[in-house]
């Protein structure tokens, strides 16, 4: 059927202006730290921090191990809900939308106050299990969104029918929950996963209180009184950040496309 | 300003605080002794074996704090976790409750919060007494006697302006009244929560000459709504960003701040420190040690270091006003460069160090009716 | 029960089960055990780092500074100005989700069905993924450099066309330049969020409704929007609950003029001023109690729109 995509291509365009305009009186801000001229001075300053990288890619992998944590606790909750336990959905959308409400600095405290050194699971013990605290808290700050955007995608297939039919061939379970569901929500999947790494790399309250060498402490330290840099910070952990979800994009459609030839 | 009429003006503030810590004092003489200060060998021996510190809410921009925490690992060798410089008074008092039996590096050793967070976590036996050598150059009215917890500096409130887009700088409170200051005044936080906004809104009223606590927050709240009227008030946040790029050109901010935003910003745009004619507020931080803190010689280390005449002037570099300045000042310890770069001492003459007490009004006063006087005009 | 199924036929359609029918199957002993052995590493990861610190808040709300039990921080909570606080609060949080839900349901239909070049698409997703968290004072700051009485936009308008944006009664530091400033996260996320749900929109369905002699409208009003309702709503929620507990934008932009209900949670825990801890987390336990109750409306809502599916 032919459509007019005037109306697409309209909205499309008032989107890119709206998104882009800001980023545009940013950038041009901060291409004004030496007086009278437009230089890149704020992003040599920001660029040769040595902490820059190693921050970053602390950040980036703290994102990705939460990303997996979260997927792997909410498809299959997201699943066994719509399935067989539709009674248990208001209970648990609740759950899922308390991040959203709670300070995060509350829910970093109640962390160590219940898994500190001397607690039941001494979770601040050591610097490895101190990094699995805060990627549990990371999940947290994202369990609303992925919540959200997986049960999204999992009510837009037939749950029922695909399980059935896996049942049908003989699969097991497990074999159904990641050889079926997870490959066809993955459009979801990804959604929740960009939501997640924008999460993480812009975190700062819990890995500042964790005492974690992250990315968002970093920005803060650079930025708290500074002009010019906290502008130019901005704009490149856009870039990077677009950068990196454009990798994993790349990646997450790799893996079904790859399925499917 | 002469090491009397500081004395004087500290002495007539805080007088009853000393009244109340004299008495406890009296009690707790066992506790005191117990505080006395360790021979700095043997401090640095056990510091250096526990190898770290863990210190909060310290950004490196203010009072040079950068310097100073780069000075002390250079000296002793050790670690120091820097904790969420973001945070306010409150969230430090807060790290050390969520933090008890915590040893791991999330629990902050010491801290340095408002003058009326001192005695307040003292009663919620959050402090550990420690006296440094230098204790006694401590004027008697900005410490605990059994030392809980100590002044450490204080700055007065000043206009930070941003001279390129204000051509003539104000020069007093009620200059900001003025039609030149359309949509171009503001203030360094919000006054509910932030110390350095309620105290510029106390600093109005003091301009306003009314005479006690509670009649000063209403005068500056009565100044702040007319500003607000007039159009001039500015209720953003006002950071060195924002002054940069001309939506607050005039901040309301600690000296200190302002003279730091002046060296970061480095002429563009160009900044004027002014300290009022009138109304000239001084505001004292104080340290102290967590009752909890996991490395509690590093702690007293820091504190040591952090008192000597080494880190005194380096939070001068910084343009905060060490608590020690006349006893250096008297000592002839301060170089007259670092003198050079604060503002005149004139402004500093007539400033004002409201006691514990005044505080506790004013900001009752000020943070309950912000809204209603104030804000409640900007609806929609 | 016979090995034909004389019950009704599943509905083509996505979405859960007509409670009849999933009775009326053949009960699979083992299955609702593992619908809970399923579920329970999520429901132990919730307890562990979810409930039990919202515990903590719920119990804080109810004690003094002492610890002692006290029902004083809640009956402090019924005074005007927090009261309107929480309105003023609920009114951001509407604006900017209806608003987002709807411009984000447009820019998600024009990527995803509108005909647009196919490389659109995984660009406007990944840009949505950095957008929906480019929030607090870079965001704040981004507003007041564009759309400032300084900024580039306002200083552009002035200059080269003769505008004066604040003439106009334009204010970037009001209600409804906040909502403005919020929709800058607010869209990004319900792109996101719809745009599975938009992918689960069958072409066959679309195809079938011209045969039989649909207009555009009629497919949409009766056949689209139906079966998007209950994901734009739930997306809508998420949108609502988003802007509810946003603080660091709003400090940054407007914090001392507009009064809402997570600046006055941050004076009291986290502030220099004020400092009444358990206030604070009464004032949570109310923001809490507000969300469960939108979450109840949006579950209402749902079940009603999606009874003709029975």
């Amino acid at each position: 059927m032919k459509q007019s995509k005037i109306g697409a291509w309209i909205a499309f365009i008032i989107g890119t202006l709206y998104f882009i305009v800001p980023l545009i009186g940013t950038f041009e801000f901060s291409l004004r730290m030496k007086r009278d001229e437009y230089s890149f001075e704020a992003y040599r300053v920001v660029l040769t921090d040595p902490n820059f990288l190693a921050s970053f890619g602390y950040s980036v992998l703290m994102a990705l191990i939460t990303i997996v944590i979260g997927a792997i606790l909410v498809v299959p909750t997201a699943y066994w809900i719509q399935l067989r336990l539709p009674k248990l959905r208001p209970i648990v959308e609740f759950i899922t939308l308390l991040p959203l409400v709670m300070p995060a600095i509350i829910i970093v405290f109640g962390y160590l106050r219940l898994y500190n050194s001397s607690s039941w699971i001494p979770l601040t013990a050591n610097a490895r299990s101190t990094d699995l605290l805060l990627s549990f808290s990371y999940v947290t700050l994202a369990l609303p969104y992925m919540y959200r955007a997986v049960e999204t995608g999992m009510r837009s297939i037939d749950v029922r029918t695909l399980t059935e039919a896996g049942e049908i061939l003989g699969a097991s379970m497990m074999t159904i929950l990641f050889k079926v569901i997870f490959p066809n929500v993955r459009v979801a999947i990804l959604s929740g996963a960009f939501l997640t790494f924008a999460i993480v790399i812009g975190e700062f309250t819990m890995a500042s209180l964790l005492n974690r060498p992250a990315f968002g402490p970093y920005l803060q330290l650079i930025g708290a009184n500074r002009a010019y840099e906290p502008s130019a910070l901005a704009i490149i952990a856009f870039l990077v950040t677009w950068g990196c979800m454009g990798i994993i994009n790349l990646v997450g459609n790799m893996k079904s496309n790859k399925r499917m030839a | 300003m002469t090491k009397l009429d500081l004395a004087t003006a500290l002495r007539r503030a805080l007088l009853t605080t000393t009244a109340m810590g004299s008495a406890a004092a009296v009690l707790l003489n066992t506790v005191a002794a117990s505080a006395q200060a360790e021979s700095l060998a043997d401090l640095e021996a056990a510091a250096k074996k526990e190898g770290q510190l863990t210190v909060i809410a310290l950004p490196h921009d203010w009072c040079g704090y950068g310097a100073v925490i780069d000075g002390f690992k250079a000296k002793y060798g050790l670690t120091v976790n820097e904790l969420n410089p973001d945070a306010g008074s409150g969230d430090e008092i807060e790290a050390i409750k969520a933090n008890k039996g915590n040893t791991g590096p999330q629990a902050p050793d010491v801290i340095d919060v408002g003058l009326s967070f001192g005695p307040s976590a003292k009663a919620e036996g959050l402090l550990m007494p420690y006296k440094v050598s230098t204790w006694d150059s401590i004027p008697a009215d900005a410490k605990d006697a059994d030392g809980h917890w100590y002044g450490d500096y204080y700055g007065v409130l000043a206009f930070e302006v941003n001279s390129d887009i204000i051509k003539e700088s104000p020069k007093d409170w009620a200059d900001l009244q003025k039609p030149e200051f359309k949509n171009a005044v503001a203030l360094a936080g919000d006054p509910r929560t932030a110390n350095q906004a309620i105290q510029g809104v106390y600093a109005a009223g003091v301009a306003s000459g009314a005479k006690d606590a509670k009649a000063t927050g209403e005068a500056g709240l009565k100044f702040f709504a007319e500003l607000n009227k007039n159009g001039n008030f500015v209720p953003v946040t006002g950071k060195a960003a924002s002054l940069a790029q001309g939506a607050t050109p005039v901040v309301i901010r600690w000296d200190y701040n302002a003279l730091a935003d002046r060296d970061t910003l480095n002429g563009n745009p160009k900044v004027d420190v002014v300290v009022p004619a009138t109304g000239v507020v001084a505001g004292v931080y104080v340290q102290a040690i967590s009752a909890f803190a996991p490395h509690p010689n590093a702690a007293k280390l820091w504190m040591e270091y952090l008192y000597s005449d080494e880190g005194q002037l380096a939070w001068l570099k910084g343009y905060c006003h060490p608590i020690r300045f006349n006893d250096l000042a008297a000592k002839g310890k301060i170089p007259q460069a670092l003198l050079d770069k604060l503002p005149p001492a004139e402004g500093y003459k007539k400033a004002v160090f409201p006691s514990l007490e005044d505080q506790s009004a004013g900001k009752e006063v000020i943070a309950k009716q912000w809204d209603s006087v104030v804000g409640a005009s900007v609806t929609n | 029960m016979t090995a034909i199924d004389t019950t009704p036929p599943l509905p083509a359609e996505p979405g859960p089960v007509p409670e009849a029918y999933a009775a009326s199957r053949k009960p699979l002993v083992g299955q609702q055990a593992w619908a809970w052995i399923g579920i329970t590493p999520f429901l132990i990861f919730s307890i562990l780092f979810l409930i039990v610190p919202t515990l903590y808040l719920v119990i804080g709300a109810f004690q003094d500074a002492d610890g002692h039990f006290t029902l004083q921080n809640i009956a402090d909570i019924f005074t005007p100005s927090i009261l309107n606080a929480y309105w003023l609060s609920i009114k951001v949080s509407l604006a900017s989700a209806l608003l987002g839900a709807l411009l984000g349901f447009f820019l998600a239909y024009a990527v995803v069905l509108g005909g647009l070049p196919a490389w659109l698409r995984p660009t406007l997703m990944t840009f949505s993924g950095v957008a929906s968290n480019f929030a607090g004072v870079p965001l704040a700051f981004a507003f007041l450099a564009t759309l400032g009485r300084m900024g580039l936009v306002t200083v552009l308008l002035r200059d080269l066309f003769g505008i004066n944006l604040y003439a106009t009664g334009f204010n970037l530091l009001s209600f409804w330049g906040l909502t403005l400033t919020y929709l800058y996260f607010q869209v990004p996320l319900m792109v996101l969020i719809l745009t599975p749900a938009l992918d689960g929109l069958k072409k066959e369905w679309r195809e079938a409704s011209e045969i039989l002699g649909a207009s555009n409208k009629q497919y949409w009003t009766m056949v689209a929007l139906p079966v998007l309702f209950p994901s734009v709503l739930g997306s809508t929620l998420l949108l609502f609950a988003n802007s509810f507990g946003a603080i660091a934008t709003a400090y940054a932009l407007t914090g001392s003029s507009l009064n809402i209900v997570t600046i006055l949670l941050y004076a009291q825990i986290r502030g220099d001023v004020l400092h009444n801890q358990n206030l604070g987390y009464a004032l949570a336990l109310g923001m809490i109690l507000i969300t469960g109750l939108s979450n109840g409306t949006y579950i209402w809502l749902r079940s009603r729109a999606e009874r003709w599916m029975r």
